[in-house]
C-alpha cells in the first residue's frame, strides 16, 4: 500500500494506482474526459492536471502512478485555470454549438465539464474548419465536427472488442476518427457491435434509434439481459413511455462487462417485420381474427381429437424461452397422450456439452473470461465472428499481448484470419484433432505443418483455454467429442491449466438441457402440432419438416409460412416483453426483466400453456428449478 | 437616486432571446420599478442615450458591417455590456454559415433556394451593409457579461436583469448556466 494527501485527505491505496483512481476512491472528484474505468488510461485530454508538490508543472492525475507521500492538490486556482484553458482549447478546435447537437442538456461529458467549470463562453472562438460525417453506418454516425479526440472509442473497439476498426488519422487539429484505412465506416471490418457509441462522451458518435429522444435522465433504466445466444450478456434498457429507446451494456455484468454485439444492442430495435397482433383461427382456407379464449379452445379441441384418434402429438419450444416457460411446457405435454416434445434446435450445441460431461477428465466447465484469458486459446466448432460475438471479443482482444489462438472448424471460418495455427480438417475434425495429439506426444518441433505450430504454441502455453461449438449432429459427432477429450486430457496431463467452455447455442438452451429437453423429436407421422415459437427464427429444415402436418398451432411475433399454414395462430410477446430465468453458457442463472408493457392481446408462452393446462385439465407451475436434473450440471449453476 | 438606465438591442439573431426577456411576464414591472427601460427594439426609443446607459443588452451575433456599428455604438453608450443567448455568446445558429464562404452563403439565400425563380439576384447597392463572417459580440467588442443559451430562460433573464438593475455581478450556474 502507498500513502498519499489529496486535498489535505490521507489515502491508501495499492501500489500502482493512479492518481486519479486514488482521488476517487477518497470521493475526491477529479473532471476527466479521455479517462474511462474500462480503458487504458491515455492522457490525451489533460482535464484532469493536478498540482503535485514538488513536481514543475501540472500533471495529468488519470496516468500518473501514485508514489509514496506524494502531496497533490486538485482545487488549487492553478489547477481551475488550467482546466479552463483545457476546455477553451477543446472548444476552440470543432463544432460545439450545442444548440443543435443531441447529447446538450446533460448527456455531454464536455459540456458538463464546462458547465461544472461556470464557462459562459469561449475565451477562444472555434475555427470553423468543417470536419467529415460519416453516416454510412445503419445504426450510427460518426460526426467528426463533435468529436474531442479522446480516443475513448479507438481504445474500446481495440482493447475491448479487438476488431481494432478505429484510428486517428493526420495530425493535431487535422486529427480525423478513420476505420481502416479511411474507408466509410459502413464498408470497412467495423461490425457493428456499438461499442464505440457507448463510450463517447460527447455528440460525435450517435445512436440513430435514440438520438433526440431525450435525455438519459429522463429515461427509465431497466437491467435485464440479452436472449439472443447462450452468453447471457447484461443490458441497461433505456425506455421512455413504453419504447425501448435505446440498448446499452450493462459495464457491472459479470459475464460481458459491458460489451454487446449488433444482435443484442441494435438489431432488437430495428423493426422490419410483420407483428402478429391478435390470435387468428383457421375459417377454411381464411384466417380469421379470434379472441385469445377461441384460439385456446380451437387449439384445445385439436389436442382433444389427436387423443381420441390415437394420433401423435408433437410440441417445440424455442430454446430462447425462459426457464419456467420450458418447465410448463414439459409439464403440458407429458400430460398429452401420445406427445413427442423437444426444443426446435440447438441439439448440436447440447450434444458437445452433454458428451464432454461425460467423457473429460477435467472436471467442470468453466467461466468464458476464463477461458479467453489463456495463453493459448483453442476454438473447435465455432465461428466467434458470427455467434456468441463477444466470445469472439474476447478471444481477439487478447491476441495482440500474445495470446494464440488456434483454430479447427471444417467450414470456412471467420476467425481465420486472426489463427496462429489453423488445423487441418482435410480429414475431418476428428483426424484434425488426432493428429495435434500425436504432433505433440512428439519431440520434434518441426514448423512446417499447422499442427506442428499448434503444438508448439500449446507447449509454450502455461494455460489452455478451449471453446467448442456446434459439432454438427452426425455419425461422426461421438468421435469428434472423443478427440476433444483426449486433447483435453493430454493437455492437463501436461501440466497445463486447462478451461473450457461449450457454446450451449440458444440462450435458454442450458436451462432445455438441464430439464431434459435434449433428446431430438422425430419427425414422423405427426399429425398435430405445437410450435411455440416466439422470436426464433427457424431454418428450412425445421419448415419443411412441419409442411405437410395437418393440424399446426403455432405462436409467433411475427408472421412466417408456418403461421401462414397453421389452423390456430397465438401472438407472442417479445423478449423486452417478457421476464423469466435463464441459464447462461457458465451456467449462471439470469434474470431476463420485463422492460415496456405488451398490449392485452398478446400473451407469454406461459399464458398461452396455462389456458392450454386448465382446458385439458392439467397442472402447471412456475417451479421450474425443481424438474433440473441436477447430474447433469456441467458448470455450476448459481441457483 | 436616479433608476439605472438599460438599452437593448438586436443583432443577427432570431429575436428569440428578447420574446424570452418578455417571456418574464409580469415581472417586467419589477424591472420597471428598479430600472428605466430606454431604447429597446420592443420600446419606442431605437437608439441608446447619447448621454450613456448603465447597462447595455445585446442579442445576436455580428454578420455585417451594419451588426459591427450597432454593436461599437452600445459598447461606447454603456457602462456593462451583456451578451445575450447563444448567438451573441457564441456566434450561434447564424455561425453555421461560417462553414463556407460568404459567396456560397449568398448564393444560397438569393438564386439557389427553391423558391427563387431565375429572376433571383444577391442584391448590391452601396445602401446596404457588407455582409461579413459571423462573429461571437466579444470578437468584435469587449463584453462584460455572458448570458448563453438558445434562448436563455425566462428566469434567467429576469435573475441577470434584477442583479444588474440592483448594481450587482449575475453569477450563472447549475440551472441557470445552459448553453442551449
Ligand atoms: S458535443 Fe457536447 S459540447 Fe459539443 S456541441 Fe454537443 S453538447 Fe455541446
Ligand atoms: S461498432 Fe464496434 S467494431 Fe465498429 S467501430 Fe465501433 S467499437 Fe469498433
Ligand atoms: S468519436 Fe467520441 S470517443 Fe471517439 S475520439 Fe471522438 S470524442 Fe472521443
Ligand atoms: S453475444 Fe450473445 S448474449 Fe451477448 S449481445 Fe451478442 S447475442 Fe446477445
Ligand atoms: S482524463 Fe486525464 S488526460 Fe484525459
Amino acid at each position: 500500500m502507498v500513502s498519499i494527501t489529496i486535498d489535505g485527505k490521507q489515502i491508501q491505496v495499492p501500489e500502482g494506482t493512479t492518481v486519479l483512481r486514488a482521488a476517487e476512491s477518497a470521493d475526491i472528484k477529479i473532471p476527466t474526459l479521455c479517462d474511462h474505468p474500462q480503458l487504458t488510461p491515455y492522457g490525451g485530454c489533460r482535464l484532469c492536471l493536478v498540482e503535485v508538490e514538488g513536481a514543475r508543472t501540472l500533471q495529468p492525475s488519470c496516468t500518473l502512478p501514485v508514489m509514496p507521500n506524494m502531496v497533490v492538490h486538485t482545487d488549487t486556482e492553478k489547477v481551475t485555470d488550467a482546466r479552463k484553458f483545457v476546455l477553451t482549447l477543446i472548444f476552440s478546435e470543432r463544432n460545439h454549438f450545442c444548440m443543435y447537437c443531441q447529447v446538450s442538456g446533460g448527456d455531454c461529458e464536455l459540456q458538463n465539464a464546462a458547465y461544472a467549470e461556470g464557462m459562459t463562453h469561449w475565451p477562444l472562438q472555434t475555427n470553423y474548419s468543417p470536419f467529415t460525417v460519416d453516416a454510412s453506418n445503419p445504426y450510427f454516425v460518426i460526426d467528426n465536427n463533435r468529436c474531442i479526440l479522446c480516443r475513448r472509442c479507438v481504445r474500446a473497439c481495440a482493447e475491448l472488442v479487438g476488431n481494432f476498426t478505429l484510428g486517428i488519422e493526420d495530425r493535431g487539429a487535422n486529427s480525423v476518427l478513420v476505420a481502416d484505412l479511411g474507408n466509410p465506416i459502413g464498408e470497412s471490418t467495423c461490425i457493428s457491435c456499438g461499442t464505440c457509441v457507448q463510450v463517447c462522451p460527447t455528440g460525435a458518435i450517435i445512436d440513430r434509434q435514440s438520438a433526440y429522444n431525450g435525455r438519459e435522465q429522463d429515461l427509465t433504466h431497466i437491467k435485464s439481459i440479452c436472449t439472443a445466444c447462450s452468453i447471457g450478456c447484461g443490458l441497461n434498457v433505456l425506455t421512455r413511455d413504453n419504447r425501448v429507446v435505446r440498448i446499452d451494456g450493462d459495464w457491472d455484468a459479470q459475464v460481458n462487462h459491458g460489451l454487446l454485439c449488433a444482435k443484442g444492442r441494435f438489431e432488437p430495435l430495428v423493426n422490419d417485420k410483420e407483428r402478429i397482433a391478435t390470435a387468428m383461427v383457421r375459417k377454411g382456407a381464411r384466417m380469421k381474427a379470434a379472441t385469445t379464449k377461441e384460439a385456446l379452445n380451437a387449439a384445445v379441441n385439436l389436442i382433444k381429437a389427436a387423443e381420441k384418434d390415437g394420433a401423435m402429438v408433437g410440441a417445440f419450444i424455442t430454446a430462447s424461452a425462459s426457464a419456467e416457460e420450458l418447465h410448463q411446457f414439459i409439464q403440458l405435454f407429458e400430460n398429452v397422450k401420445n406427445a413427442r416434445y423437444g426444443t426446435i434446435g440447438s441439439i448440436g450445441y447440447l450434444q458437445s456439452m452433454k458428451t464432454l460431461a461425460l467423457l473429460a477428465k477435467i472436471e467442470r466447465e468453466s467461466d468464458l473470461i476464463r477461458v479467453t484469458d489463456s495463453d493459448c486459446v483453442l476454438v473447435i466448432g465455432a465461428d466467434l465472428i458470427l455467434d456468441h460475438q463477444v466470445a469472439g471479443f474476447m478471444v481477439k482482444r487478447n491476441l495482440p499481448a500474445g495470446t494464440k489462438l488456434i483454430l479447427a472448424s471444417n467450414d470456412d471460418n471467420q476467425l481465420a484470419p486472426f489463427a496462429d495455427a489453423i488445423l487441418d480438417t482435410k480429414m475431418g475434425l476428428v483426424g484434425a484433432l488426432e493428429d495435434l495429439v500425436v504432433v505433440m506426444a512428439e519431440k520434434k518441433t518441426d514448423l512446417t505443418s499447422n499442427a506442428a505450430k499448434a503444438a508448439a504454441y500449446l507447449k509454450e502455453a502455461q494455460s489452455v483455454g478451449v471453446i467448442i461449438g456446434e459439432i454438427a449432429v452426425g455419425s461422426s459427432t461421438a468421435k469428434v467429442l472423443e478427440a476433444v477429450t483426449s486433447l483435453l486430457d493430454k493437455l492437463s496431463s501436461d501440466g497445463k491449466t486447462v478451461k473450457y467452455i461449450t457454446l450451449k447455442g440458444q440462450s435458454n438452451a442450458y436451462a432445455a438441457y438441464l430439464l431434459g429437453l435434449d433428446k431430438p423429436v422425430d419427425f414422423h407421422d405427426l399429425e398435430t402440432v405445437f410450435v411455440f415459437q416466439s422470436e426464433e427464427i427457424l431454418d428450412q429444415t425445421f419448415i419443411q419438416e412441419l409442411e405437410t402436418v395437418p393440424n399446426l398451432v403455432v405462436q409467433s411475433c411475427y408472421t412466417n409460412s408456418l403461421t401462414a399454414k397453421a389452423q390456430v395462430v397465438f401472438p407472442s410477446t417479445i423478449w423486452a416483453e417478457n421476464q423469466g430465468s435463464y441459464i447462461n453458457l457458465e451456467g449462471k442463472v439470469q434474470h431476463s426483466n420485463q422492460i415496456i408493457r405488451p398490449t392485452e392481446s398478446i400473451p407469454t408462452l406461459v399464458e398461452t400453456m396455462q389456458g392450454l393446462a386448465k382446458s385439458l385439465g392439467s397442472k402447471v407451475d412456475s417451479n421450474w428449478s425443481d424438474g433440473l436434473d441436477r447430474h447433469k450440471i456441467v458448470t455450476v449453476p448459481k441457483l | 437616486m436616479a433608476k439605472p438606465k438599460i438599452a437593448s438591442d438586436w443583432l443577427a439573431g432570431c429575436a428569440g432571446c428578447h420574446m424570452s426577456l418578455l417571456d418574464i411576464d409580469e415581472r417586467i414591472l419589477q424591472v420597471l420599478e428598479l430600472a428605466d427601460l430606454r431604447a429597446t427594439p420592443i420600446t419606442d426609443l431605437k437608439e441608446p442615450d447619447e448621454s450613456g446607459v448603465a447597462v447595455g443588452i445585446l442579442e445576436g451575433g455580428i454578420n455585417n458591417s451594419a451588426n459591427e456599428e450597432v454593436a461599437h455604438r452600445m459598447r461606447s453608450r454603456c457602462k456593462v455590456l451583456v451578451a445575450l443567448g447563444d448567438c451573441a455568446v457564441f456566434g450561434g445558429i447564424p455561425a453555421m454559415r461560417n462553414f463556407f464562404t460568404i459567396e456560397e452563403s449568398l448564393r444560397r439565400a438569393y438564386i439557389e433556394t427553391p423558391s427563387t425563380d431565375e429572376s433571383g439576384k444577391i442584391p448590391s447597392d452601396p445602401e446596404l451593409a457588407v455582409p461579413t463572417k459571423v462573429r461571437a459580440l466579444n470578437e468584435v467588442v469587449d463584453v462584460d457579461i455572458f448570458v448563453p443559451g438558445c434562448p436563455p430562460d425566462a428566469d434567467t433573464i429576469f435573475y441577470v436583469l434584477s442583479e444588474l438593475a440592483q448594481g450587482r455581478k449575475p453569477v450563472l450556474t447549475d440551472d441557470k448556466l445552459q448553453w442551449h
